[in-house]
């Protein structure tokens, strides 16, 4: 087995759910020794979030759990505690990085703020990721995926489409949790060059991640045309669309970019006579006309399966996709070609098939070193042979409820 | 000069649209070099898209988007088509750690810059490829947008409202965005291995693989329970009320999220206990959740008297999460935002004063992100092969009337 990129970096991880873990999944899947941190009992909210195999909740069972935490080796500590906070202190000294997801107060609270651990640690890396960010007015206030979804802007403006009314059809956010993937995803991709600079230098430094922000730059287009064009998009008509529109088909939609491959697509459809049209032949011409051109396509795709007209796209070389569920995901040739989903065995949920590597590198491949920890499985090792504390003390700890 | 984390880091970028430039804005911003090869002959479309009021359309270096996306880059241009400037792009990487792309297909392999070329004349390059589907299999070349990789992912199928048709993701563009920072991540992944042992690589990511760990969970249960899932609006699995709420004001929403038995309680004391918050079917849960259709209803009773913002500071004052739907506009006045300095100003010598969102990256120190604005096409041709390649402002402007830079 090859290194991955990132061996030899010391990363502890203390948060839960989606954010905090998708960023120390980032880490620990190319080569990062990342210690994740649970609480004892119920360990991480997403060991309770499922789904569950035959829907049957288990705390070692979780789909989401086991997919955001492979790679990781898991501990339980009680940080409220003296003795628990004191250990939490000996494991900051350890590591490089630190990822949280605390609320910014609990965490000063604690006495666990950069403030406090940078003294123990000088050099430590430390990303804290909060629904509003460490500063401003709602540094405080709670937030969640719906939240920073509503909060950024990026739900006001789904569904591209628009809808026709208003009233019935409220703001949307996006599918599953999205809003927290990406927000995890910023907090790695934020924390990655301060290790560089931990690296090269030698100097660590905080970084605070607003959910809100990580969500509001991934508007940043439609931020620009509204702030120096003044166009601002209304609900009616979604945001201004240039391509990817969802035509239906005999079994569902499908969607086409037509924009620049209007000759490509005049092909695939076997030139029906509309296509002819003075009111067709420019891409200016076809935006003002978009409704009637939008209904003659319709005609067109409603004659085929999206599976038909998908493999027409790939002959024509007109960008298409039919609209998909996982169950065509998963069975994707495209993704079974490069290896794309990869079976894991683990102890108790067995072997499951989980999304893969995000990108290829290389010389340092992606790669499955271990499955997610059971809650509190290497508690030993950890607290023993890389801490030094003796098999007594870790009963102690364990009768004191501290692990 | 700051203490920027990727200072000293040279990249050459021929990333185009979104996906690419928007990767390396990332770097940029953190203090890297990078240098945009363009061309005169095949522009950067983005460059176009979004001209202010009062600026011909066609003028190549009034686009908002491509200003939104390409912060403190320099641009130069060169005519790929010329032997000359395929030696001059050599040139370059050899004194650069990085490369990037995301064309359609193998370009850098045509033009003879393959990573196998580009490893003979630096051996710890790193190169990155992006691509819609990826540098192998039957797709490889197949042409992608972000709309088509959402609807090949499985997100446009779940985005919708309960019982409605799927729908387009709003943001545009989701997966180009994922797949960005899910490149900065890899390249600086890349650079910290290549410091710890002098290896370079090749970094090939396809956009769809990126997008679909987005949607982990959903693929998780289907290989657990072959359930496909469904459009569920704001609703949530497990949690009620969770939803978007209808305010007074025109089209103005607050979203709310009630995640345990104690932020019930807090919600229904903060909205005055009216005498439905102690209806039996309500007392739990489930009994919430079975019964959203009605529990809505009777929260937007209470929401649409009252506007966003005041019930959003009124419920987090209580503990329960809430928050304002804002539409872009609204979010330059958004207070905590303001406070953050979220939006960043610049001077561009086409666009004038801008005000453009800045990136989600924040030290907490006073290290502040190097926000400059985006190049004009070629501004740095002087500089980048005067001061990297040592030619005189003669030698370029003659490689220009040869148009090798164009």
């Amino acid at each position: 087995m090859k290194d991955g990129a990132l061996k030899g970096l010391k990363v502890l991880e203390f948060g839960e759910f989606i954010s905090a873990p998708y960023c120390g999944k980032l880490l620990a899947d190319l080569g990062a020794e990342v210690i994740k941190l649970e609480k004892p009992g119920l360990g991480d909210s997403a060991r309770s979030w499922g789904p569950f195999p035959d829907n049957i909740p288990h705390l070692e069972k979780s789909g989401l759990f086991l997919f955001l935490n492979t790679n990781k080796l898991g501990i339980t500590l009680d940080v409220h505690l003296k003795t628990g906070k004191d250990v939490f202190y000996r494991l900051v000294e350890w590591a490089d990085v630190l990822i949280e997801s605390y609320p910014p107060s609990e965490i000063e609270k604690l006495g666990l703020d950069y403030a406090n651990l940078s003294r123990l640690n000088p050099s430590l890396v430390m990303t804290s990721i909060s629904p509003f960010g460490q500063t401003g007015p709602y540094r405080d206030y709670r937030g969640s995926d719906l939240i920073s979804s509503h909060m950024s802007g990026e739900a006001f403006g789904n569904p591209a489409e628009g809808v026709d009314n208003l009233e019935r059809y409220s703001p949307l956010k996006g599918p599953m949790h999205a809003a927290d993937f990406m927000t995890g995803l910023t907090a790695a991709v934020s924390t990655m060059p301060e290790v560089l600079f931990l690296q090269t230098n030698g100097i660590g430094r905080h970084i605070d991640i607003s959910a809100q922000e990580a969500l509001a730059s991934v508007s940043r287009q439609e931020l620009a045309f509204c702030m120096c064009e003044g166009l601002c998009p209304t609900r009616e008509l979604g945001r201004k669309r240039r391509g990817g529109i969802l035509y239906p088909c005999k079994d569902g939609f499908v969607c086409l970019w037509i924009g620049p491959h209007w000759d490509k697509m005049v092909e695939m459809m076997e030139k029906p006579d509309w296509t002819q049209l003075e009111m067709f032949q420019t891409p200016m011409a076809r935006a003002e006309h978009v409704e009637e051109f939008d209904r003659l396509v319709s005609l067109w795709t409603m004659e085929y399966t999206s599976e038909e007209i998908d493999k027409s796209a790939i002959v024509h070389g007109v960008p298409c996709s039919p609209v998909r569920s996982v169950k065509y995901v998963v069975a994707d040739n495209q993704l079974a070609y490069r290896d794309y989903f990869v079976e894991i065995d683990h102890p108790v949920a067995g072997v499951q098939k989980y999304p893969g590597a995000p990108y290829k590198l290389s010389a340092t491949p992606w790669q499955i070193r271990r499955p997610a920890p059971l809650l509190g499985e290497h508690n030993t090792e950890v607290y023993c042979q890389m801490l030094g504390c003796s098999p007594a003390d870790l009963v102690q700890m364990r009768q004191a409820e501290v692990i | 000069m700051q203490n920027l984390p990727l200072n000293g880091i040279r990249i050459i970028d021929f990333g185009q649209m979104w996906a690419g430039p928007h990767l390396t804005q990332w770097l940029a911003c953190m203090g890297a070099e990078v240098i945009k090869i363009e061309t005169m002959l095949r522009l950067d479309f983005m460059r176009m898209v979004g001209i202010p009021p009062g600026i011909e359309r066609g003028n190549v270096n009034a686009g908002t988007a491509f200003m939104s996306l390409n912060f403190g880059k320099k641009s130069v241009t060169l005519n790929m088509n010329q032997p000359k400037a395929r030696e001059l792009v050599k040139q370059l990487i050899q004194k650069s750690d990085v490369v990037t792309e995301n064309f359609g297909g193998p370009v850098l392999d045509r033009w003879g810059l393959s990573y196998d070329e580009l490893r003979k004349i630096k051996p710890d390059i790193i190169v990155y490829a992006g691509s819609g589907y990826g540098r192998s299999g039957p797709h490889r070349e197949r042409p992608a947008y972000a709309e088509i990789v959402e609807a090949f992912d499985g997100s446009t199928y779940l985005n919708g409202y309960p019982g409605s048709n799927p729908f387009t993701v709003g943001v545009s563009p989701w997966t180009d965005a994922t797949q960005a920072m899910h490149g900065a991540f890899a390249v600086t992944a890349a650079i910290y291995h290549r410091n710890n042992t002098g290896e370079g690589q090749y970094i090939d990511a396809a956009m769809i693989e990126g997008s679909i760990n987005f949607l982990g969970e959903m693929v998780m249960a289907y290989n657990m329970n072959g359930v496909t899932g469904e459009r569920m609006g704001n609703r949530d699995r497990v949690m009620a009320p969770h939803g978007c709420y209808r305010c007074q004001g025109d089209d103005e929403w607050v979203a709310i999220a009630v995640s345990s038995e104690d932020e019930w309680q807090a919600f229904c004391k903060a909205i005055g206990s009216p005498e439905w918050t102690r209806r039996e079917e309500f007392s739990t849960r489930i009994g919430r959740w079975n019964n959203q259709d009605e529990l809505d209803a009777l929260i937007t009773e209470w929401t649409q008297e009252r506007h966003q913002y005041e019930i959003m500071e009124l419920l987090q004052k209580a503990g329960v999460a809430a928050g304002a739907s804002l539409n872009v506009k609204d979010l330059v006045d958004d207070p905590q935002l303001k406070a953050r300095k979220f939006f960043v100003n610049m001077q561009h010598p086409v666009g004038g004063e801008l005000t453009l969102p800045g990136l989600p990256w924040r030290p907490a120190d006073d290290t502040t992100p190097s926000y400059s604005p985006a190049p004009l096409l070629g501004e740095y041709n002087y500089s980048v092969f005067g001061e990297l390649l040592g030619f005189t402002r003669e030698e370029v402007d003659r490689l220009t009337t040869e148009e090798v830079i164009k």
